[in-house]
């Protein structure tokens, strides 16, 4: 299965803004935690179940712990809704 | 706001849903919020998922209606478990709540100690409180503290002075081996640990507790060798969870994790990913679910369990409108649908020598109403049942408002059980107090619709259950007589066994024509009947017909057993004789011909006939009739004819069963 790349960013910004309780939320690819009010250790969990729940995928354990910025979230959910 | 779990909704209906929902999204996103609430209301009648409450929620929020906000807020706890749903109704909630939008509740001070993150657990218990008019107050330990805030009297959690604890610990908690040579020390030692910081916690605190019970792992070095070694840890965790189970007092409730992680799959309940990554010992998607079996069981310690079952009739306990269908026509009994309703009637039972009071509310002519429960065999719930009866034409909510004050109970101690949705939204709408609980359409589902509602949950077993310990102590004595049965013959007896045969009723025509349709096994003729010739025979004088039904100390198993004979001078000739499976070996085929030599000497007969025809599946029926004193007059290739010289020989007699014929 693909996903292109808009298709990608809508889903994954209705999941961060979700999240982080912010309609008015717009990513931008080299965000980081520091870009984004509210993302410490806790919403980062929900953050990152919520994800594995909207695209329907499994992060792996370490993935879980290394993903750094919303460039790197999305070619991690590439590679696992591809695999 | 209270009631329905989303999960009754159909496929097709849901299809339908989702457009409606996309085109209340676009009204939302033009900012039309009035318009976009008015097409999600009525989407929500049909199918209230936690996504479309939460959007409701929103929009209500977006034109400052704050208290229908909340409202909305807090229906996601009855629709679906959805984490991250919860999560936003929560933030949502809480934010209507300190605008002073919502009504207070009842405060409780709970301290959550807990043995793993907690952060994520914390705002579920406090949206599944708010649900049931609980607003908690909440004292967390740190990470991992448990034990020493609960030894340290001078710690935050004692200036604290909660009315509750909850102990959120996990299995890993558990100081046990791997495999112990001396496991019933082992066991004993960590129960005794509990029950220490239990006691502890009660001398210095006026508190009750909640205690997370452990869920045994289903991840197994000894695989199915476990379950025969009491040694190995799988076995001392359970050991552990039922020796804290006996030890736990009435101010102490444990939350059964175990079964109800098994409920959701334990493979889902443990991630080890999560635990690995942030010390979470249950996986978030089960952490709504997990807060509402917590604030079910807490608000029954509280004694604020729902009190009362009100019923629907038709399509509710039987299937069918009895008015219109007559007590032959309602589904009841027999068929995949009457036997669900039967079942659904005995859970029903259940609940209530648990102390549930039953009581019911039918849009029915009294008379018709009471039909069923009057004359119906297979009607398990009673009028005796019944604390209050109301059949009439009136609506639902004014009935149900009379019935609260009528049994003097408030309407928040009321659930609302009914397969029309009209109804269920009638109440919902103008009673808001009383629980719904929406009927699944299969009837076969009701059981797990009823079980998925928790406020039913008590504490202890009060006096009125005496009923219900009495059964119990029936249990008990059960297993007693079947130790010492040392003969069959003991065990026949144990059994009390009552049977009551009768002639063919129009009412039992239905279970009749289906035994003699699908029995195989102890079937002497397997001969296939349709409806028709069956009524032609109970109009025939020259036939006999006999239906038995049994019943015994532990269940009623209903119609299981058919013989049709046919009088041929002073011959009785039996041309079909069958039993249904679940009552073989029990002797009720010797009642059968006790009843048939009966009839048989009223109708001057001199002997009974019999047949057998072999097919691939009665041979356990081939030598019935000897085993009975028939003595064998043919045998064409395996199929046999027996005599049974009742003059000479007299009734059959079969002492284990009382007979009652009719």
């Amino acid at each position: 299965m693909k996903i292109d790349e808009t298709e990608l960013h809508d889903r994954l910004t209705a999941v961060f803004r979700e999240v982080f309780a912010d309609d008015g939320l717009n990513l931008r690819d080299e965000m980081t935690s520091q870009d984004i009010v509210g993302w410490d250790s806790v919403t980062y969990i929900n953050l990152m179940f919520g994800l594995e729940q909207a695209f329907g995928i499994r992060f792996r354990g370490n993935e879980l712990a290394e993903l750094r910025n919303i460039g790197e979230v999305k070619r991690v959910i590439t590679a696992r809704i591809s695999a | 706001m209270s009631d329905s779990r989303a999960q009754t909704s159909s496929p097709a209906t849901s299809v339908s849903s989702s457009a409606e929902v996309r085109r209340g999204d676009a009204l939302r996103s033009q900012g039309q919020y009035a318009e976009a609430i008015a097409v999600y209301v009525e989407e929500a009648r049909r199918a209230p998922t936690g996504a479309l409450c939460l959007k409701l929620a929103r929009s209500y929020e977006h034109i400052g209606d704050f208290p229908a906000a909340g409202r909305w807020a807090l229906a996601v706890v009855d629709a679906g478990d959805d984490f991250t749903i919860w999560q936003a109704a929560w933030g949502l909630y809480h934010r209507c709540a300190s605008k002073g939008a919502m009504p207070a509740g009842r405060s409780v001070k709970l301290a959550l100690l807990s043995s793993y993150t907690t952060t994520q657990f914390r705002p579920m218990l406090l949206l599944a409180a708010h649900r049931v008019g609980i607003q908690l107050e909440m004292y967390e330990c740190a990470y991992g503290q448990y034990q020493q805030e609960i030894l340290d009297t001078s710690s935050g959690l004692y200036r604290f002075a909660p009315d509750m604890v909850l102990l959120a610990v996990h299995e890993q908690d558990l100081r046990l081996p791997s495999f112990s040579p001396a496991p019933e020390r082992d066991i004993e030692a960590e129960a005794a640990r509990w029950l220490r910081l239990w006691e502890t916690l009660l001398n210095g605190l006026k508190t009750r507790i909640v205690h997370h019970g452990f869920v045994v792992p289903s991840d197994v070095p000894e695989g199915h060798l476990a379950a025969r070694l009491p040694g190995c840890r799988y076995g001392m965790v359970q050991a552990v969870n039922r020796r804290l189970g006996g030890l736990a007092a009435d101010n102490v409730s444990i939350v059964d994790c175990d079964r109800f992680a098994s409920w959701f799959g334990k493979q889902r309940w443990w991630d080890p990913r999560y635990w690995n990554l942030a010390k979470q010992a249950v996986a978030l998607d089960t952490l709504p679910l997990l807060a509402r079996h917590t604030v079910a069981v807490l608000n029954a310690g509280l004694g604020l369990s729902r009190k009362c079952l009100v019923l629907d009739l038709d399509n509710t306990l039987w299937g069918g409108v009895i008015a219109e269908d007559g007590l032959a026509g309602i589904r009841l009994g027999s068929g995949v649908d009457g036997e669900a309703y039967v079942a659904f009637q005995e859970y029903i039972l259940t609940l209530k020598s648990k102390g549930v009071i039953l009581a019911v509310c039918s849009k029915n002519n009294r008379a018709d109403a009471l039909l069923p429960f009057e004359k119906h065999p297979d009607m398990r719930i009673k009028l005796d049942d019944i604390a209050l009866f109301v059949a009439n034409w009136e609506p639902k909510p004014d009935n149900v408002r009379r019935m609260a004050a009528e049994l003097n109970i408030g309407l928040d101690s009321l659930v609302f059980v009914d397969d029309n949705p009209v109804e269920r939204e009638a109440i919902r709408q103008f009673v808001p107090q009383v629980d719904v609980i929406p009927l699944p359409e299969d009837p076969s589902y009701y059981v797990r619709a009823l079980s998925q509602y928790l406020l039913f949950e008590t504490n202890s077993l009060t006096s009125e259950d005496s009923q219900r310990t009495e059964q119990y102590r029936a249990r008990a004595q059960y297993a007693e007589l079947e130790k010492q049965a040392t003969s069959l013959d003991d065990f026949y007896a144990s059994l009390k066994m009552e049977a009551v045969i009768t002639p063919f009723t129009e009412l039992d025509l239905p279970r009749i024509a289906q035994l003699i349709g699908k029995t195989n096994q102890f079937n002497l003729t397997t001969r296939r009947y349709e409806m028709a010739q069956l009524e032609a025979f109970v109009k025939d004088p020259n036939y006999v017909h006999l239906a038995l039904r049994l019943r015994d100390r532990f269940a009623d198993h209903g119609l299981v057993a058919v013989l049709i004979a046919r009088r041929d001078g002073n011959v009785l000739d039996i041309d079909t004789w069958l039993m249904s499976c679940r009552v073989i070996g029990r002797t009720v085929e010797a009642s059968m011909l006790e009843s048939l030599c009966r009839r048989a000497q009223r109708l001057r007969c001199m002997s009974l006939q019999g047949t057998y025809i072999p097919t691939e599946k009665n041979a356990l029926a081939a030598d019935v009739y000897e085993k009975y004193g028939f003595s064998l007059t043919r045998n064409d290739g395996g199929r046999t004819t027996w005599l049974y010289d009742l003059e000479r020989k007299g009734a059959v007699v079969n002492s284990f069963i009382r007979t009652e014929a009719i």
